[in-house]
């Protein structure tokens, strides 16, 4: 018996490895339920050996035949169990000629539930929640719908606020969130494709898709990089990021994490996919480009002309975040000429006291604020004033009064963090500030010269990357102008009438054209 | 070979800063030297050995769709005049790239980098090129599609902010000694004009290969008109002193004065023409690389870039001992070298390929 079950320990660890060695394994070829009530009880109670948190509550149905309700605390409803499972088969007399499948049906107020036969259904449906039901004489086991564990209530997404727009946020819930998406898009085609991920965590993790906006191979291939991880466990969807995206090396994400259905869906509604991992409200949205790094929700739910000039503001600042630090090193360094006359005087003179060359100041100065900044995400939010009176008083104002730092240089790294902030998405910005320290150096060393140098680089490595095959700066280079409308401006929805042109190939029409507002159009239709 | 595709707007856009690049610094003194106030015709005389070159490319191409210059010189020639004959287009390829990183690296070093040794800027600006050119064709494509906007859009600010210092008197008297000093002044151009001829490296991988002949005139007028309107500003700027500056275009760039503020922008004009320059040389280097690779007759190119790229920066030391013979040879030699190997050979290629076609035809019917 014990090296029956031990058999089946190692099977449930690696489903799909049987091996045929004993004769009751040929009886078996798969784990099935026995059909002898107490060798299966005896079973179970060996898998769940020393696990404090299983319960095994036995009962006799109508005082007759033996039965066993097998569930996880906390993870089970157990009023649920009293009211609906226990209480109506004990309470009720037994009626001989019902069958115990007619009795299910009409005894017990469970809305879910499944006939299962083997072990490993069993197992993975009382670890998810469902509690299972095995009677004496029945080959089956039962597993009933009465899940309930504790979960957070749908929040604001904290990662990304707005003003405007939807204030649902993703949750730790796989259930919840395929529940705020499929409330936005009601349509049947939007499919969800289930699978497990991890050996022994066997997160649920969900491939949603459009038919027939996502290309077909685009779906298969997510779906295959998804079922090749064979790992011990998914705690984030951050693991999934790493083991499907195309390039582990480059700073740049090419992988979009969101908290925000909204634009789940709409990545959706474009022809990507996105996939939702149970215990992390980010779900991941891929393919990606660039540009939908730097784009935010909000561009959408404001007027067209605003979106476009606080998209150019972005784009602005992102120059600036990347490079504000790089350009005021190489002209203080090597092309001062640039500078006209009284700047230059005001600055020399602010930096008289400065024992540091520029490079020097610049890396001492933005390195104790990437610091500060990091000290600032973790800290429990009593400390966290502390943190910023003590950065901005030594490092803002004592600093440059000590002479250490000249005044510029503050301003220069104020506006640089501010910058960075104005990026969306929080791993692109990373990837930005990360940048800025090589191309620092460069510029210390070549003065502008280095900068381009690092700027072509850069340029290289992003027109090299593609994310699922699509090219990371699309529609920019290689250059699609009908996808321009939604990069370099923002068109007003109504020209928005097809899809990218990559994602979007099967169906690429998101709209009737001529949705124009004009006076005309009422008239149009009464006629 | 070479798995990307790119379509021929992306060939025109790779083209254009491969001509214009390094044609804007020299080609103003070098045409009014000769053409004096009549230079802005020069780069309009000098286009049609670009419309010439650009249609024997394109014809080439069409009997030949899927090979390069390399390998159906074989095919013409016989195997072992071709084989000679690609073997000259490499040495002809390869020291040309040097000298243009040579151009560079002089041009950078003499203007801002006064200490920095001319071996990094060189190296470092081959190493970048070399990334480019290992990602191949269409990452190529890409970069010089995302830096095109980057190169033409200041030079146009630049006409702007150099409208108060025209002086529109310096352009009269027209041909005041008829049109020869124009045709003279044309001839150095004209060099830069059949490096059009790089195109049949770039025509076997078009997406939509018609296409390919109109875009590459288009890219021949572009190049033509940007010529022009850097002449005529650069004249109408400086006048007759044109001519004895090295690189006209930085010292113009020099007397833009913005609201008293933005002045001195050379090191920006200078940014922004290293992006042009780096469009350039990937493309020569690219060519020299596949070249190398169709001769040796390798399946791939990648495994020849690093030693090219020594090679590259090798031969910009070798080929000049100075930074003035280097100009010497743009302005005497290679217009008469880039004319013999990306025209004229082409062309007679293209004769021998024509007529023996049609010998073959009359054989067959006969």
């Amino acid at each position: 018996m014990i090296r029956n079950v031990s058999k089946l320990l190692s099977k449930t660890k690696n489903i799909g490895t049987q091996t045929k060695q004993n004769n009751q394994q040929d009886l078996k070829p798969q784990d099935f339920l026995y059909h002898d009530f107490d060798q299966n009880v005896e079973t179970f109670r060996s898998i769940y050996v020393n696990c404090f948190d299983v319960m095994f509550r036995s009962f006799l149905l109508y005082g007759k035949t033996r039965a066993l309700v097998i569930y996880i605390v906390g993870l089970s409803n157990t009023n649920g169990i009293e009211d609906f499972v226990l209480y109506p088969f004990m309470k009720e007399t037994a009626n001989e000629e019902q069958s115990f499948h007619k009795l299910l049906e009409n005894q017990m107020p469970v809305s879910m539930v499944k006939r299962i036969n083997t072990f490993t259904e069993c197992i993975q449906s009382i670890a998810t929640g469902y509690p299972i039901l095995l009677c004496e004489g029945e080959n089956d086991a039962f597993s009933l719908g009465l899940c309930k564990w504790e979960k957070r209530g749908i929040e604001e997404p904290a990662a990304e606020g707005g003003i405007r727009g939807s204030r649902e946020g993703f949750n730790e819930s796989l259930g919840i969130n395929t529940s705020l998406i499929r409330r936005i898009i009601k349509s049947p085609a939007l499919k969800m494709q289930p699978m497990r991920i991890g050996e022994y965590t066997e997160t649920a993790v969900v491939l949603a898709y459009i038919e027939g906006l996502a290309d077909k191979g685009l779906i298969e291939e997510i779906s295959n990089r998804l079922k090749r991880i064979k790992i011990d466990g998914i705690l984030e969807s951050e693991y999934i990021e790493e083991m499907i995206e195309d390039n582990s090396y480059s700073p740049f994400p090419q992988i979009l994490s969101t908290e925000r259905p909204d634009i789940a869906c709409a990545n959706l509604l474009e022809g990507r996919a996105v996939i939702l991992v149970d215990g992390t409200p980010f779900s991941l949205v891929a393919p990606i480009s660039f540009f939908s790094l730097i784009q935010s929700h909000e561009d959408y739910y404001q007027r067209p002309l605003m979106g476009t000039l606080i998209r150019w503001l972005r784009y602005f600042f992102l120059g600036i975040s990347l490079l504000l630090p790089s350009l005021y090193i190489a002209i203080l360094t090597f092309h001062q000429e640039m500078v006209p006359a009284a700047l230059l005087l005001s600055m020399a003179a602010s930096r008289e006291a400065v024992p540091f060359p520029a490079i020097v100041e610049a890396l001492i100065m933005e390195i104790s604020f990437e610091a500060l900044r990091e000290a600032g995400v973790r800290l429990p939010k009593q400390i966290g004033s502390a943190v910023s009176i003590v950065g901005a008083l030594v490092i803002g104002q004592a600093a440059v009064q000590a002479g250490l730092v000249s005044a510029p240089m503050v301003i220069v790294v104020a506006i640089t963090g501010i910058a960075s902030f104005m990026i969306p998405r929080y791993a692109a910005g990373m990837a930005i500030r990360m940048l800025r320290f090589p191309i620092m150096l460069f510029a210390g060393t070549l003065g502008l010269l280095g900068i381009m140098m690092s700027i072509i680089a850069i340029a290289i490595h992003l027109c090299s990357m593609r994310s699922f095959g699509e090219p990371y700066l699309s529609p920019l280079a290689p250059l699609k102008f009908r996808e321009l409308k939604d990069v370099l401006w923002k068109s007003p929805l109504w020209m928005m009438d097809t899809r990218p042109h990559f994602t979007g190939e099967s169906n690429t029409h998101r709209q009737s054209p001529g949705l124009a507002p004009s006076p005309k159009q009422g008239g149009d239709q009464s006629e | 070979m070479e798995k990307g595709k790119i379509s021929s707007l992306q060939m025109a856009i790779m083209m254009y800063p491969t001509i214009v690049a390094t044609a804007i610094l020299g080609v103003p003194s070098i045409t009014a030297m000769y053409a004096k106030n009549d230079l802005w015709l020069s780069p309009i005389l000098a286009s049609f050995i670009g419309i010439l070159t650009v249609y024997i490319a394109y014809k080439l191409h069409k009997h030949f769709p899927n090979q390069t210059v390399i390998q159906f010189s074989e095919q013409i020639m016989g195997r072992l005049v071709g084989k000679i004959l690609g073997f000259l287009y490499l040495a002809f390829y390869i020291p040309v790239t040097g000298g243009i990183i040579r151009g560079y690296g002089e041009f950078i070093v003499d203007s801002f980098l006064v200490k920095t040794p001319i071996s990094v800027v060189m190296a470092s600006m081959v190493l970048l090129c070399a990334f480019a050119v290992l990602g191949g064709l269409e990452v190529l494509a890409r970069v010089a599609q995302l830096f095109l906007p980057a190169f033409t859009i200041p030079l146009i600010i630049l006409i702007f902010l150099l409208s108060p210092d025209f002086e529109f008197k310096n352009l009269f008297p027209m041909f005041e000694d008829g049109i020869m000093p124009s045709i003279k002044g044309a001839i150095a151009p004209s060099g830069y004009f059949t490096e059009f001829f790089l195109m049949i490296f770039l025509l076997p991988f078009l997406t939509d290969g018609k296409k390919g002949l109109k875009y590459g005139m288009m890219t021949v007028f572009a190049v033509m008109m940007t010529l022009v309107v850097v002449n005529l500003i650069v004249f109408l700027v400086l006048g007759e002193s044109t001519i004895s500056k090295v690189y006209p275009l930085m010292n113009v760039s020099r007397s833009i004065s913005v609201g008293n503020f933005f002045e001195n922008l050379e090191s920006i004009t200078m940014a922004v023409w290293i992006l042009g320059a780096f469009i350039k040389i990937s493309v020569f280097y690219y060519a020299a690389a596949l070249g190398t690779a169709q001769w040796l007759n390798l399946s791939d190119y990648r495994p020849v870039i690093w030693p090219i790229g020594i090679l590259l920066v090798e031969f910009s030391f070798w080929s000049f001992p100075s930074g003035m013979e280097l100009g010497r040879y743009d302005l005497v030699n290679f217009p008469f070298q880039g004319l013999m190997m990306q025209t004229l050979i082409p062309m007679l290629l293209l004769v021998i390929s024509v007529v023996s076609k049609r010998l073959v035809k009359k054989s067959k019917t006969s």
